[in-house]
């Protein structure tokens, strides 16, 4: 039953209401599974990428077979990975190694893991881990080397942040470290996933000599998500945001929770939100090296939802005290505004940045790197589908004449006008050449023009005027 | 500046035209600054010096930013920046100058639309009757000489000794009208700090110098500088009253947006015609013109790859810190200190 504050939600927005219906009716997948024909095990995997994610496992289920299961076992791994990390119960001398080898387990048939806490969320995943190896196993080996290449390099970057005992108590400090720490979780992910869609020929392979697009895609989700959490964060007691940039605004990482550092906050989180716009315009660039419809709905739907995510946290002091949410109907219309083609997802970082634009205040010490952030991605969208093009300016060159042919021009229309009267001229006697014939002829056969004429005097006119009631009358006398 | 590598510390002799102006003087300092035994010359209005190119000058380089205020009378601005280019040429030509830099302006494109949206340099000139201003009709370069030539086109230069952008805005806070905005302000617009053009002026010189000293072999048509044109911009083309509004926070304003009234651009163009017709009769120049209402909403920004590519050129000061600069100088200026940067 939904939600009174929902009905009333969807009644004062119903553009919303009709984007969820939209989205709900018409969207088909590009390609669908076939579960009766999957084996027990790998039933199993899906059943735990729909437990374990939220908001990925509708896009991958949709995905080109060829790496519906890879990039679903992918996934898994990597969600594997994530949950030893997160577990504060397991004590750093069992995790590292963990972390360091989890790349080698993948292909231990059987390998399962059941030392997380009891309240570590997705434990059920680990304890029934080797469903995941079972079908890790059968997946094609180039698939296979690039899912445990990358997942030896997270395994370690994040070994490394276990046991940077500083991280742990501070949190993130510069943004270098910030970006190395996006890095490792997100732009990471980006490379595989990458290397992926290049070896299934279903993205351009240029993709993979412009490294720092695909990082651009994990680290703009990346940020979107830790500039969102950042109370959700602190109450887990962790902290992204570097103290290279929240240190510019309040001497404690927790001042920025109290409501009397609201401006300061804000400023802040701009400087937070500016950080990740810039990698805006190379998502977009990345976009337009995939080739295969289903592997750009994967890709867009989380960038589209990010940049929305973006504006709704831009200057919005919510997101020092609760989760901010973009609302389903604005989720739906974004999905579908991001599973046909790059011009649309354009369109959508273009209306998002231009919402952004809008929110921003010049009071912000932020406000004109915003500005500029935001015209560049205009900027970026005009070069790849330019709203101006030169040909259509060719018009005005032909309109610049030189003197000489200016006055050629000129005694060009001049001959051209009396051509006009010439012919005006021949039109019009010809038609009183005609008239004064047939005249003739009718008085000849004998027209009375006299009377004709007569009759169109105005007096003659006027007269008539009384006559045609009198028969009305008559008329009516009859009846 | 000095950790940009020029491996050689002299230009010849260059000759600058216009060099105690507003761009003309930044070209002076960062050639001394970079090219520290290049002898200079300057030809200036404001300056006592011969004002007559004397073929004994004998220039390898010259940097022709010489050009009356945008909104000075037709006759002046024919007579400079036509004739006066023409008889420089000619002068350049007699005297065997190597390189031939000439400031245009970006406005060269600019048609009656009134919309540049990321144009480069394949979009024609326009001039005459389609060209809206006419400043801008006497600045493409004339005729080319046998001398190597670029032209280059920078795009809303602002800075300090800025005659017309930033004091133009202080101008509308100081009567108060900066709570007003006319259009939506979804218009993107090339603001240009004037080192940025300063130092593209430089990099134009050393590249014809060197398409100069390879000759007889010609560059590539892709890597060719002479006889090429060159937008110039910041590379951060801003919404037009994002870029005021920042010149205002410099300048103390704190007003919220919430403060801010928004005009349609119709609306004030409508009225800027009354009021050009009201004032028109008696006289007198009104506050509120259609040209500034046009200017205001006008989508003007450039895609600058080419200077990327071939000057290697990118913008050295950023927009912001560009403000920051002007503002301060203004500061220094009205509190009584001397103006930094002008050559004797």
């Amino acid at each position: 039953m939904p939600k009174f504050s929902d009905i009333a939600y969807y009644l004062l927005h119903p553009q919303e209401l009709r984007s969820i219906l939209q989205w709900n009716i018409w969207h088909s997948p590009v390609h669908e599974r076939y579960e009766e024909r999957e084996c027990h095990s790998l039933r199993m995997c899906f059943a735990f990428l729909d437990k374990t994610s939220r908001s990925f496992s509708a896009v991958i289920k949709e995905l080109h077979p060829e790496l519906l299961v890879p990039i679903c076992l992918f996934y898994l791994v990597l969600r594997g990975l994530d949950t030893i990390e997160d577990d504060m119960t397991i004590p750093l001398s069992e995790k590292e190694p963990l972390l360091r080898n989890f790349h080698q387990v993948l292909e231990e048939e059987g390998w399962s893991f059941d030392g997380n806490g009891p309240d570590e969320k997705d434990r059920e995943l680990l304890v029934k881990f080797h469903y995941v190896v079972e079908e890790f196993r059968k997946v094609k080996p180039e698939y296979r080397e690039i899912i445990k290449d990358i997942t030896k390099k997270m395994g370690n970057g994040m070994a490394d942040y276990a046991n940077n005992a500083e991280h742990n108590i501070n949190g993130v400090n510069t943004i270098e470290d910030y970006n190395l720490y996006c890095h490792y979780v997100a732009g990471l992910v980006g490379e595989g996933l990458t290397r992926l869609f290049v070896e299934s020929k279903l993205a351009n392979p240029l993709l993979l000599q412009r490294p720092e697009l695909s990082e651009s895609m994990g680290q703009f989700l990346q940020q979107v998500n830790i500039i969102r959490d950042i109370k959700e964060d602190l109450d887990d007691k962790r902290r992204f945001w570097p103290r290279e940039v929240w240190s510019k605004y309040v001497d404690k990482f927790e001042d920025l929770f109290k409501p009397e550092n609201e401006e300061k906050a804000l400023n802040c989180s701009s400087e937070m939100i500016l950080i990740a716009l810039q990698r805006a315009d190379e998502c977009l660039f990345y976009l337009a090296g995939i080739k295969d419809q289903s592997v750009f709905n994967f890709a867009a739907i989380p960038q589209s939802m990010a940049i929305a995510t973006l504006e709704k946290c831009f200057r919005n002091p919510d997101i020092f005290k609760k989760n901010v949410k973009i609302s389903k109907g604005n989720a739906c219309q974004l999905m579908i505004d991001s599973t046909q083609n790059l011009e649309l997802v354009c369109g959508v970082f273009r209306r998002y940045a231009r919402l952004i634009h809008k929110k921003n205040d010049p009071r912000d010490p932020n406000f004109m790197n915003i500005s500029i952030a935001c015209g560049k991605i205009e900027q970026f969208i005009e070069s790849i589908f330019p709203s101006q093009k030169p040909p259509e300016r060719a018009a005005i060159l032909e309109k610049q004449l030189s003197p000489e042919e200016e006055a050629k021009a000129k005694a060009d229309a001049e001959e051209a006008k009396w051509d006009t009267i010439y012919m005006g001229g021949a039109v019009l006697f010809t038609l009183f050449f005609i008239t004064v014939f047939m005249v003739v002829i009718a008085w000849f056969a004998g027209a009375r023009f006299d009377l004709a004429l007569a009759e169109l005097k105005p007096s003659n006119l006027f007269k008539r005027t009384p006559a045609a009631n009198t028969e009305k009358q008559i008329h009516y006398d009859e009846l | 500046m000095s950790d940009l590598a020029f491996s050689n510390d002299s230009l010849g002799h260059v000759l600058i035209t216009g060099g105690c102006g507003f761009l003309g003087h930044h070209i002076v300092n960062i050639l001394l600054e970079r090219h520290p035994s290049t002898r200079i010359t300057v030809l200036d209005l404001r300056t006592n010096v011969n004002r007559n190119l004397s073929p004994k000058l004998r220039p390898d380089v010259v940097i022709h930013t010489a050009s009356p205020h945008a909104f000075a009378a037709r006759e002046v601005l024919w007579k400079v920046n036509v004739e006066g280019t023409k008889v420089l040429l000619e002068a350049a030509q007699k005297s065997g100058v190597k390189a031939f830099v000439h400031t245009s302006s970006a406005s060269v494109i600019m048609d009656r639309s009134m919309k540049i949206i990321n144009a480069d340099e394949r979009w024609p000139v326009v001039m005459g009757k389609e060209q809206p201003e006419y400043y801008t009709t006497t600045k493409p370069p004339t005729a080319p000489p046998t001398f190597l030539t670029t032209a280059l086109r920078p795009a809303g230069i602002f800075g300090e000794g800025d005659g017309q952008t930033l004091p133009g805005m202080l101008n509308v806070l100081a009567q108060g009208k900066h709570t007003f905005q006319i259009g939506a302000n979804d218009n993107l617009f090339d603001f240009t700090y004037v080192l940025n053009v300063a130092h593209a002026h430089i990099l134009a010189a050393n590249a014809l110098l060197a398409t100069a000293s390879m000759a007889p072999t010609v560059p590539l048509d892709n890597e060719r500088v002479d006889g090429e044109a060159f937008f110039i911009t910041n590379d951060a083309p801003i919404y037009f009253w994002d870029f005021a509004r920042t010149v205002w926070f410099y300048a103390g304003d704190r007003t919220p947006l919430s403060k801010v009234w928004v005009l349609p651009e119709e609306v004030m163009s409508t009225l800027g015609g009354v009021m050009e017709w009201v004032y028109g009769a008696v006289g007198k120049k009104p506050a509120m013109t259609r040209a500034q209402a046009r200017y205001a909403c006008m989508t003007r920004y450039f895609d600058i790859s080419k200077a990327k590519r071939r000057l290697g050129y990118s913008p050295i000061v950023g927009l912001e810190e560009g403000i920051r600069r002007g503002w301060r100088r203004r500061w220094r200026r009205e509190g009584g200190g001397r103006e930094e940067g002008s050559v004797e």
